[in-house]
This record gives structure tokens, sequence and C-alpha cells, in this order.
């Protein structure tokens, strides 16, 4: 009796010692990225590939929540041609087996956090079939000239990518754009805070042929896509505007109303300095008309355009 | 797909190792040995069926002022709310799936697809957007049928403004040989309807409440081909926004304002990419036309029924990318805008004469055409160092402006250092200048503005940026990151106008993970822009100045724990604080001091998620909102002179919101 207590003891602390190793290290973390780099290069030109695809990788990671829940998920989908699960299966993304089920001393291309590899070898897997047109730009997008990796904000094993929710998205989108993630708390934003609106309604994170990763192809056209009443032409332009609405109003945030920059009327004396009440001193605001209620938009409200006859000051 | 054996890398890789960055595509994969008749996945679960969750529930909003329902989402009383997501997937490739999010309140969305992976699919959207700005709006002018009818007493209006869109879209995508066709067709369709606060003059300035009943519809659709290496796509959208209010009207002045107007646009646009080795090549060209020919008011000294305003927009840009080895990246592109008004120009009686350019004006047409080039070049130095480098420039031409070409160059530099004392360490340093053609007023304004201004967005400007982000692991359980930044724009050739500003913050982040069931996080973060411009109200050189500091500050925690109660109940706490502050002091023989510029904000979630059973759960929320903001211009509704407000729009409130809800898991 008191040897199987003793052998008890020694099989539950060998495989604590097993279970401690697994998670801690894989067998080739000693590898530095280059050597990581290359083997994977020699076993993926090799192609040794299982004979039996899925069943032999869940051999052994069947028992792993994480690696089934990738059949909740559109990549585990085997009825869809286009999925791994359809064709190499696992090794689609993760490599050809090698003599990795032999002892699990070879390594495979791994993507989590953990993972040695360069941002570029891993997104290479992702690229061989997202080829289309929400791609189109990522080759030259800052996220890629950075060196962000698809799953940096993706998650392939899950039945449900959070970055792919659009009342989550932004969560992603912020843990690496803090100072936009504090903007959408200033006193003016758009709706991003409570998540009615979110980043990619304006950016595309894979880059855009336009400016600053945007939908469509400039800042104001991005803006008309939902103020359609602001693109005119007018009669009567405003040139800034026309111009690039970013000139005044900042999108993100800003501590005054309505997105603005600046407050006016110290926002339009940045502009407009006549020989007349535009450059008019207001020392103080709520005293008279130039510095109460809607200061210069008392009279100019129609800042954005007029489409009166009468309208060249932009007043009615 | 297509499979092939890739001799070529097989010996690259055998004689020289890692080259650059590894292709791992599939469809450069070697499968010469595989025999996928034999891929077998009898140990994949069988995921066909429904499966998803609903939640039914109520939420009661308890505030007394309506600018809360943008942070509970719901005005005051009580309110049903629907949850859901739910999937249906076939055995043969069919599935279905139906979203609902906040289906009740304020801000909600739906969405419905079908189809067969791969192949088509067909989808419907519902989405609900509201903005709330105040409910105690005082106004004695009330809309009705295009006429602003005065009341005898001054009456509280709500501002607000909701969106309603409904949108369906088609897509399907087959692959024919080595090609990839795919295509879509999207419709949608917004009604965007309240009351947002404005202006006008009769002569004297009124705020009112302007109405909005406007409908706006678009459509979008696009071909894509793609093959092993490339990639085209057609794309072309058209907007069309109609207005239902042509026009303002006031019993004793017909016509004084005029409502946005009626107008559509569409754009077309080709765009191309192609993979030639490690060299990635993108293009796109796009045309597009604006147009706006509604019905102009008529007044004495108009000479045209409808304007035939029009603007033709052409756009391009070609970029290219290449990674030379595993050390060198480079890349460039060049791109073109152009907005060339082809509107027509008359001239239109003034009501008001400025005594020097007379009682009649003629528009004017404003054109602007960019261009951009860019270069960069990326170079590792080892595994943990990377230096980037790159140089932007901007050359923008703008008709009628008081200058007519701008050019900005911009040179910049990052680093990257990946393992900086088991921390990673991103610097960013950008300069870049402004100038071009010589600043002098057009013709149009150079009689009545003062020489010495510069405008803005026109003028010579020095601009230096730096960033620095900061990520450390302290230990397996916390993670901090670190963001400071500074940027300083200087208007060296302004004497009147901005003439410099400074923009500087930090945002702190931690995140923990305290073991299984506890987790939390913690943010600050400070921004201070302090911008300083110069005036003269005598036309001559500056007389007046003005400083403008503003001050922002955001802190935030809360915490997760699940596990209690056998693992059937989880806890959450959320707190948010924020306060935006501006300061101005205008200087002019004396220093004027000025009103208050704040608002702040405590927001306090709390919730508790009991499991029934594997498939039942009750969700107990509770939510809080300390609100409080102030704007000296806001003053009452006749306490200036001459001026008619909306009354002092500030808000100070308490909100609270309870909600409970019932969820169940289909499996």
């Amino acid at each position: 009796m008191m040897q199987l207590r003793i052998y008890n003891i020694f099989y539950g602390i060998a495989a604590l010692v097993l279970l401690s190793f697994s998670i801690q290290a894989v067998p080739w973390s000693q590898l530095t990225a280059e050597q990581l780099a290359q083997q994977l290069e020699q076993k993926f030109a090799e192609g040794k590939y299982s004979k039996k695809g899925a069943d032999t990788c869940l051999m052994c990671h069947k028992k792993s929540d994480t690696v089934m829940a990738l059949f909740d998920g559109v990549h585990g989908q085997e009825n869809n041609a286009k999925s791994p699960m359809a064709g190499l299966q696992c090794e689609a993304c993760h490599g050809p087996l090698g003599k990795h089920n032999k002892g699990g001393k070879e390594p495979m291309i791994a993507f989590g956090k953990d993972s040695q590899l360069d941002a570029g070898s891993k997104n290479s897997v992702c690229l061989g079939c997202h080829n289309d047109p929400k791609q189109m730009a990522w080759h030259s997008s800052s996220h890629n000239l950075d060196e962000v990796a698809c799953v940096d904000c993706h998650q392939i094993h899950t039945a449900k990518d959070p970055v792919m929710d659009k009342m989550s998205v932004n969560d992603t989108c912020t843990s690496c754009h803090a100072e936009v993630k504090a903007a959408m708390n200033k006193r003016s934003s758009h709706l991003l805070k409570w998540d009615h609106m979110s980043c990619i309604d304006c950016h595309n994170p894979h880059g855009s042929m336009g400016e600053s990763a945007l939908n469509q192809i400039t800042v104001n056209d991005t803006c008309y896509s939902c103020h359609a009443e602001k693109r005119g032409p007018f009669l009567w332009e405003h040139a800034p505007v026309t111009d690039n609405c970013a000139s005044c109003h900042n999108p993100h945030g800003s501590v005054n109303e309505s997105l603005l920059n600046s407050r006016a009327p110290q926002l339009c004396q940045q502009c407009h300095m006549d020989d007349g009440h535009a450059s008019r001193v207001v020392p103080q605001d709520g005293q008279d008309a130039f510095g109460g209620g809607k200061s210069c938009l008392n009279c100019h409200s129609q800042i954005h355009g007029s489409n009166h006859p009468a309208g060249s000051k932009l007043q009615r | 797909m297509r499979y092939k054996l890739n001799l070529i890398t097989l010996a690259l890789v055998s004689v020289s190792g890692s080259a650059m960055a590894a292709d791992f595509s599939v469809n450069k994969a070697n499968t010469d040995g595989v025999n996928a008749d034999k891929f077998q996945c009898k140990r994949c679960p069988d995921t066909t069926g429904y499966r998803g969750s609903v939640e039914l529930g109520a939420a009661y909003s308890d505030s007394d002022d309506i600018h809360s329902a943008n942070a509970l989402n719901s005005e005051d009383g009580t309110h049903g709310v629907l949850n859901a997501d739910v999937q249906y997937r076939g055995k043969t490739g069919y599935q279905a799936k139906a979203q609902a999010i906040n289906l009740g309140l304020a801000n909600s969305r739906a969405h419905l697809e079908a189809g067969k992976v791969g192949s088509y699919q067909a989808e419907l959207d519902y989405r609900q957007l509201s903005q709330y700005q105040h409910d105690n709006a005082k106004s004695n002018l009330w809309y009705a049928d295009g006429t602003l009818t005065p009341s005898a007493q001054v009456q509280a209006q709500e501002l607000s403004l909701k969106r309603k869109q409904m949108g369906m879209g088609l897509s399907a995508g087959h692959q024919w040989g080595e090609q990839n066709y795919q295509v879509f067709a999207r419709y949608s369709q917004e009604e965007k309807t309240g009351y947002q606060s404005a202006s006008m003059v009769t002569p004297r300035p009124i705020n009112f409440g302007k109405p909005f009943d406007a409908t706006t519809d678009k459509l979008t659709s696009g071909l894509s081909i793609s093959g092993q290496n490339w990639l085209t796509s057609l794309n072309y959208q058209y907007s069309e926004y109609d207005n239902q209010i042509e026009s303002l009207s006031l019993p004793y002045l017909a016509d004084i304002y005029a409502p946005a107007p009626d107008n559509s646009a569409y754009q077309l646009s080709l765009s191309g990419q192609y993979l030639f080795n490690r060299t990635a090549i993108s293009t796109q060209l796009a045309t597009g036309r604006m147009i706006q020919d509604a019905a102009v008011i008529q007044t004495t000294g108009n000479p045209i029924q409808n304007w035939d305003g029009q603007v033709d927009t052409t756009d391009g840009k070609l970029a290219i990318t290449s990674v030379l080895d595993n050390r060198l990246r480079l890349g460039g592109s060049v791109s073109y805008s152009k907005r060339d008004n082809k509107s027509s120009v008359w001239e239109f009686a003034q009501l008001e004469s400025d005594g020097i350019s007379g009682a009649f004006k003629q528009n004017v047409l404003l054109d602007t055409e960019k261009l951009n080039y860019k270069v960069n070049v990326s170079y590792r130095i080892n595994s943990d160092y990377r230096l980037q480098a790159g140089f932007d420039r901007e050359e923008l031409e703008r008709s009628h402006s008081a200058r007519e070409q701008t050019d900005e160059s911009t040179v910049w530099t990052k680093l990257d250092i990946r393992s900086f004392a088991n921390s990673k360490l991103k610097l960013k340093a950008s300069f870049s200048q402004r100038d071009g053609s010589q600043y002098q007023a057009s013709g149009l304004t150079s009689s009545i503005e003062n020489p010495l201004l510069r405008k803005f967005y026109l003028a010579d400007r020095d601009r230096s940026a730096f960033e620095a982000k900061f990520n450390h692991a302290l230990a397996d359980w916390i993670n901090v990151s670190l963001i400071g930044r500074y940027a300083e724009d200087d208007y060296s050739d302004t004497a009147l106008g901005l003439t410099s500003s400074k923009d500087y913050s930090y945002n702190l982040n931690a995140d923990m993970q305290f073991d299984k069931q506890l987790s939390g996080y913690a943010f600050a973060g400070q921004q201070w822009i302090e911008s300083k411009q110069n005036g003269s109200q005598s036309f001559s050189t500056a007389d007046w100045s003005a400083d403008v500091d503003d001050e922002f500050i955001n802190l935030g925690a809360g915490m997760n724990y699940t596990g209690l109660m056998q693992d059937k109940l989880n806890l959450g706490l959320d707190y948010l604080f924020s306060n935006s502050n501006s300061d101005k002091q205008v200087v002019y023989t004396t220093t004027q001091p000025q009103g208050d510029y704040y608002s702040y904000n405590h927001s306090v979630e709390m919730y508790a998620n009991y499991l029934l059973s594997d498939l039942m759960a009750v969700r107990l929320g509770y939510r809080y909102e300390r609100y409080y903001d102030t704007d000296n211009a806001q003053v009452d509704v006749n306490a200036i002179d001459g001026l008619t407000t909306l009354g002092k729009l500030n808000h100070n409130y308490n909100a609270h919101q309870v909600m409970l809800s019932f969820s169940y898991q289909l499996r």
C-alpha cells in the first residue's frame, strides 16, 4: 500500500512537472526568431503533411478548449470550400506536421502572443486566402508598415471574433490607440464611447487607398457619407469647409462643443480679421451678441454653406 | 486550390537560410505528398444546427434631463430590450444569422443574413442612432409646414436628432478556373428627423430649433476579380439627399432661411493590386460627381429658378512597397485629388450691403487640386531594433484663395525596440514645414481683410511632433502601457491670426489578471492644448490677443469577478471620470477673466450575471451617470440686447438606470 502511494506521488509530481513545462514553454521557445523562421521555412518547403489531416492533430490537441473552439467559427467549417478545414485543415495555417507529432519537439507555425515568428510571416498565412478588396491596401497600410500581425486584432479559434462585432471592435482598436479612447470621453464626440458607432464606420484597419485609412477616398467624402446635407455643392461655399472638415473639427472628440478645435469667436477670428466687426475683440463670453449664444453663428449660422440667393455671408 | 512543389524556395532556404519574412500562404504550399482524400475529421465536433443566445429584458431610467439618454441609451421611464445572436448552420453549407442589439432602446441595431458560405448571401439591416442635446430649449418659434410661427410665450423645446436606417444587400462569389469572382450590391435608406440649435437674422439674430426631416438613399455595388497574385475591383456608389424642408419662413418674412438643398453624388472607382515576389503594387482611379440642382428660393434679384451646381472629382493613387531582404523594406506612393467646381456663376442681389463690394455678388466656384508624394524606408537593425524613416510632401492648389498654393514637407522617423528591459518601446518624431505661394488676399477679399492676417490653414507653419509608447509586463498578472505625446505648431510668419499651438498628453493603462476569476483594469490620461492668437480691431498691427488653454483628464477603473457560487455568479464594476476644461484669456488693454467652460461626468456601471442553469441566466445591472457642463456664452433668452437665445443650454443632473434581463442559450 505504501509503495502504491509513493508511486502515485511520483506520478503526480511527474505529471505536474510535465504540465508546467508544457504551459510555460514549448521545446522550440529557446530558438531565436531567425532560427525558428528558418526551421519553419524548411518544413514548409519540404511539405511533409500528415496522413490524416485534422484527426492527427486532434489526437493530442482535442483536450484544449481553445483548439476546439475553431469549429465554432467560420475557419472550422468543412462544408465551406474556402475554409481551411475543406483543404489542408489544421496544417493549412499551422504548416506541415513533419515530425511534430513524434515527441512534439518540432515547431509548427504558431500565432499566439508567445510566438516568436515575425508579423510578416504570420500574416502571409492569412493573406494567402484573404486576397479581396477589403485587404487591397494592406501592404502599404500603416498597420503593415508597423508590423501589426492579423492575430494582434483577430481571433480565429472562437465562435465569434470580437473585432468582427461592432459592439466590441472599438475595444480592440483602443487597446493600442489609447489617445482615441480618451478622446471619446471629451465634452463632444461621436457616439463611440457607448459603441453606438464604431471606429470601422469611418476607418478600414486594413488600410485604404484614401487618406488616414478612411473608408472613403477623402476626409470630406467620409464625413458626407453620414452628413450628406453638408455635401452641397452650395451656391455660397465656405472655403475651409470644401477644403477639409478637419480644419475646424476633430472627429475623435474635443473639449469644445460640436467637435470644434476651438470655440467661436476665436476660431473664426483665426481666419477673419477685416476692418469691420470680425476683428472686434470679444473680451468675455456672454456679454454681447458677439460672445453670447452662438457667437459668430448667431448671424452666420450657415457656416457649412448657403443655398439662399442672398446668402453670400452665410447668414440665410 | 492549387498546390505545387516550390523547389526554388526549398533550394533558397537550404542555401541561404531565412532571407526575409517567410511566405506560408497555402497557395505556396508543397502538397506533392498530400493525399487529400485521406484527410479526415472524425474528431471534429458537429456544429450544425442552431446556436446562440436570446436575451429579453427591461430597463428603467430615472432622469430629469433627456441628455442622460446619450449615456443610458434610453429616455426617462421603462423600456423593453431585446438582444439576440442566433445562427443556423446546415450540413450542406447553408447558414443564417439573426442579431439584435438593444432593440427597444434609443440606439439599436438588427441584422439578418442568409446564404451559402462562399457562394451567395442576402442581408437586411436596421439601425437607429439618437443624439440628445437638450429638452428645455426656450423658444417662441414653432415649426409647421415650412413656417416658424411665433407664440406669445416661450415654450420648452426638445433638441435631439434621430436617424433610422434600413438596408439590404446581396453578394455572391464564384471560382472560375484560377480566378475568383465576387459581386455585391447594397441599398440603404436613412431618415433623419428632429431639431437642432440654429440661428437666423431677422435682421436681429434669433436662435431657434431648426427642424430636420430628410432622407438619404445610398446604393453601393462592386465587382472584384482576383487571381493568385493579383486583384482588381470596380466599385460604384451613389448617394441622394432629399430634404423635405425646402425653406423656412416667418409669417412676416418669407423664405428667410434656406435649409440644406437636395443633392446627389456618385463615384466610380477602379482599383487593382499586383504582387510581384515581395513587391506589392496597388493603384486606384476614381471619378465622381456631386450635383445640386434644387429649386432656389425666389427673391428679388435672383436670376435663376434652379442652380446647376456640379462638382467633379478625380482621385488617383499608386502605392508600391517592396521587401528587399530581411532587413530592408522600401515604400512609396503618389496620390492626386481634384475638386473641379463646374457650376454656373450668376449675380445675386444681397439683402445687406457691406459698403465695399456692393449689393450684388457673384457666387464663387472653389476648386482644389492636391498632389501627395510619400517615400518610406524600414531597416531592421537586429531582431529587437527596427528603424523607419520617411518623407511626405503635399502640394495643394486652391482657387480664389488668399494663398493659391501651399506646400508641406514632412520628415519622420520611428524606432521600435522590441526587447528593452523586458518591454517594448516605440519612439516617433516628425518635423514638417508648410509654405507656399505668396500670401496675398485675393481680389475677392483683399479689400477688407487685414493684410497682416494669415489664415491658419494657409499660413506658413513649422510643426514638430514626438511620441513615445512604452509597454511593460511588470509581472505575469499585470501589463502596463504608457504613451506620451508632444506636438508644437509655430506659425512663423503670422502677425494676426493663430500664432502657435501646443498639444501634449499622456495615457497610462494597466491590465491585470489577478487569478483565474478576478481581472481588472485602470487607466489615467491627461491632455493639454494651448493656443495663442492675435487680433487687430484697429485694422492695423495686433492690439489684442487671446490665449486658449484646454485641459482634459480621463480616469477609469474596473474589475470582473467570476466563479462565485460554484461558478454561477459573475460580478462586474466599471467607473469612468472625465473632465473637459477650456480657459480663455483675452488681453486688450487689460486681461479679462473669462467665464467657465467645462464639463465633467462620473459614470458607474455594476452588473451581476447569475447562471440559472447551463442554458439560462439572469442579469441585473445598474448604471449611474453624473453629468455637469457649463458655458458662459449660454445666456437667458433676452439677456443680451438684440439677441434672442434658446436660454441656458447647460446640464446638471444625476441619472440612474436599472436593467433586468433573462437570457437563454441555444446549443
